[in-house]
């Protein structure tokens, strides 16, 4: 037990000995969160614009428009499909939603539609509109799960649309901060076996094996450690608030990280020198840097992207993040980003099965 | 000339000490090319066994495999009784090991770095004490990268001492060292083989082998091709004394072999080292030959045989001319 503790201890203070990695994970996402929260202003932030397009005009309808009304992040606009989609296009509206005709009858049935349209103009606020609505719908799906009838907006929900710029980076900079300490796992396996260590190591009674998992778990804790302060400091300076379940964050985290990790040994199986594993890292990072969503929304980015996008390990941590964070989500919703993180973890680990050397 | 006589053939003076290292007919390829070919040797309980040969000898490879850290292609390694290959473990346990230049963890203390070496073992000695035992008790909080490299070599011994072992492995001890480091690092081998602690090192210096080692195999292209006490290799020259000296171009190889007493001879281009077992007769018979001749010798020198002398003989090389 002693044994596993010392070699638990050991990975732990090396890691945090390391300046130039925590200068690049919670350094720079601390300084980026920052910039970006006084840039962008940290408190109090435009409204939602939000038109509303009521082609039913049911009770029900007309139940969820004058909740609409009450919130305070909403600017609710009330007009034709027409007139709305105009001022849509010319962008004065950050979204519109269209209740169509007959909705509240199919509510009260169990199951029915409404039609979002987003302006994509603006990559910046459409992150922040597209969380709104998906609150509101949300709101509205759990209003009608719950209970058939009068259509209360969960409060909690029509509160979590409140969301500013420092609510959608944070997120993203959490996301950041896990693919810099987790994925320079490999440089440190390369520089294990360059320097001579794994050797000098294989000439003792340890188990390559409970190294490796030291190391892990080592850099778990670290990962945790270092979200704890990122979402501290952001809840300290600029109110960011976690809506979501917070074990949930954790295991979120925790998935990200172990998938960044698998990612990162997977490069020190077919990378022998650290100065090749430096460059490989910094070419799988700065894509994902920029196009996995940390600092901007990218579902707006040009479609020849998209493929790209959509297979990056990150991109699927800031959505999961993003949703636990803001959206107060549940399982359901960070499902698909969990199956592919998980994907992410068995490939890697297949090529680490097939070309991990430790010596 | 040196016989080329059977490996078993070993000098009998501690015959009845204990076996601590048996070595049987180790082999290791890579890429086709045998590195360790068919290397069979035993090194007894309290003894100083070193590996002699140049660079690319194989030494390093034949002791990486009786360490545990290479599987060879065949042979077998048993240390104190068990099968390195089939009891990997429980020799590791009983064993230290100094790589040859070893980098260790950069962010650790040195007293941090032997802690944690020190919680691999069942048993290990007080990290603080081993470090005193070394002389490095005031860099306890330095990191390795900040050490010499004779401390660093220190550091490396220390790290194989903390389990206490039985068997001690130290690859190119000295290796890059000052004189002054080599000699602290040799006084304390030296301690340890009075410990009782048997202990295989490789090194590529004739002094080192010569003044610390209790048997030496001479180990070249991957096999070993001599294996004695130093005094037993030296004195398989035939030679009492060696004469090193210049002679200019009119001497010849043939002239100098036929001078009284000479057993051997050997020439690159005006250099002369002369084997004689009558070192009187040979010295005046040389003078007396150059004084006929009017040849003109320089740099004379009259010494005993070294290992340098009997590495020559067998492999036609210097040792330092990788």
């Amino acid at each position: 037990m002693k044994k596993i503790l010392t070699l638990l201890y050991t990975n732990f203070i090396m890691l945090t000995r390391q300046r130039g990695l925590i200068i690049s994970s919670l350094g720079l996402a601390i300084i980026s969160m920052l910039v970006f929260g006084f840039l962008f202003g940290g408190s109090g932030s435009p409204k939602t614009l939000l038109g509303v397009v009521d082609q039913d005009h049911s009770a029900i309808s007309a139940q969820i428009v004058s909740q609409l009304q009450k919130s305070d992040a909403l600017q609710v606009y009330i007009g034709s499909n027409d007139e709305e989609q105009q001022a849509l296009k010319e962008g004065h509206r950050n979204a519109i939603i269209v209740i169509p005709p007959g909705f509240g009858q199919q509510m009260v049935q169990g199951g029915a539609d409404l039609q979002v349209f987003y302006d994509q103009g603006n990559p910046v606020t459409t992150a922040a509109t597209q969380l709104t609505v998906k609150a509101i719908v949300d709101g509205i799906n759990r209003a009608v799960t719950h209970q058939p009838g009068p259509v209360t907006l969960d409060q909690q929900a029509v509160a979590a649309k409140d969301i500013r710029q420092i609510d959608i980076i944070t997120p993203g900079m959490l996301g950041i901060l896990l693919m810099w300490a987790n994925l320079a796992v490999g440089i440190e396996l390369v520089n294990w076996r360059e320097m001579g260590i794994t050797k000098r190591l294989a000439a003792t009674p340890l188990q390559p094996l409970a190294m490796i998992s030291a190391q892990v778990v080592a850099r778990l804790a670290l990962s945790l450690i270092q979200g704890v302060i990122l979402l501290a400091l952001a809840a300290w300076i600029f109110n960011v608030h976690i809506y979501g379940n917070i074990g949930l964050l954790a295991l979120v985290v925790i998935l990200g990280a172990l998938t960044l990790l698998a990612i990162g040994f997977a490069i020190a199986s077919f990378v022998k020198k650290s100065e090749a594993a430096n460059s490989v890292l910094l070419l799988v990072s700065f894509p994902m840097m920029f196009l996995g969503g940390s600092y901007f929304d990218v579902n707006g980015a040009p479609s020849f992207l998209q493929p790209i996008i959509h297979a990056m390990p990150l991109y699927y941590l800031n959505e999961a993040l993003r949703q636990v964070i803001n959206n107060g989500a549940g399982w359901s919703a960070i499902q698909t980003g969990v199956l592919v993180m998980v994907a992410w973890i068995i490939a890697s680990m297949l090529v680490v099965w097939r070309a991990f050397k430790w010596l | 000339m040196i016989s080329q006589e059977p490996l078993a053939n070993t000098p009998t003076t501690h015959a009845e000490a204990e076996v601590m290292v048996d070595v049987r007919n180790l082999v290791k390829s890579y890429h086709h090319k045998t590195v360790v070919n068919n290397v069979s040797f035993a090194a007894r309980k309290a003894e100083i066994y070193g590996v002699l040969g140049p660079n690319g000898a194989g030494k390093t490879t034949t002791l990486e495999m009786i360490e545990g850290i290479r599987m060879p292609d065949s042979g077998t390694a048993i240390v104190a009784g068990l099968d390195v290959q089939r009891q990997k473990s429980a020799v590791q346990r009983i064993i230290g090991v100094q790589l040859q230049a070893t980098t260790l963890f950069p962010e650790l203390t040195l007293l941090e770095t032997l802690q944690f070496f020190a919680s691999l073992y069942p048993k290990a000695l007080d990290p603080r004490q081993l470090l005193s035992d070394v002389a490095l008790e005031e860099k306890a909080r330095a990191h390795p990268q900040d050490l010499s490299g004779g401390q660093r070599q220190r550091l490396a011994l220390a790290i194989a001492l903390v389990n206490d072992p039985q068997v001690l492995f130290l690859d190119e001890p000295t290796a890059g060292l000052d004189p002054q480091s080599r000699r602290m690092l040799w006084d304390i081998v030296l301690r340890l083989r009075e410990q009782g602690k048997t202990i295989l090192l490789t090194t590529h210096f004739m002094d080192e082998a010569q003044l610390l080692c209790d048997r030496i195999a001479i180990m070249n292209n991957g096999q070993i091709i001599a294996l004695d006490t130093a005094a037993g290799l030296i004195g398989r020259l035939g030679a009492q004394a060696t004469l090193d000296c210049c002679l200019d171009g009119r001497a010849t190889k043939s002239d100098i072999g036929g001078l009284d007493g000479v057993t051997g001879v050997r020439q690159a281009n005006e250099r002369y080292i002369i084997y004689t077992n009558a070192m009187q007769s040979t010295l005046v018979a040389l003078l007396a030959f150059t004084g006929a001749k009017g040849i003109t010798l320089t740099d004379l020198q009259v010494r005993a045989p070294t290992l340098e002398d009997v590495f020559l003989e067998l492999t036609g090389r210097e040792l330092g001319g990788e």
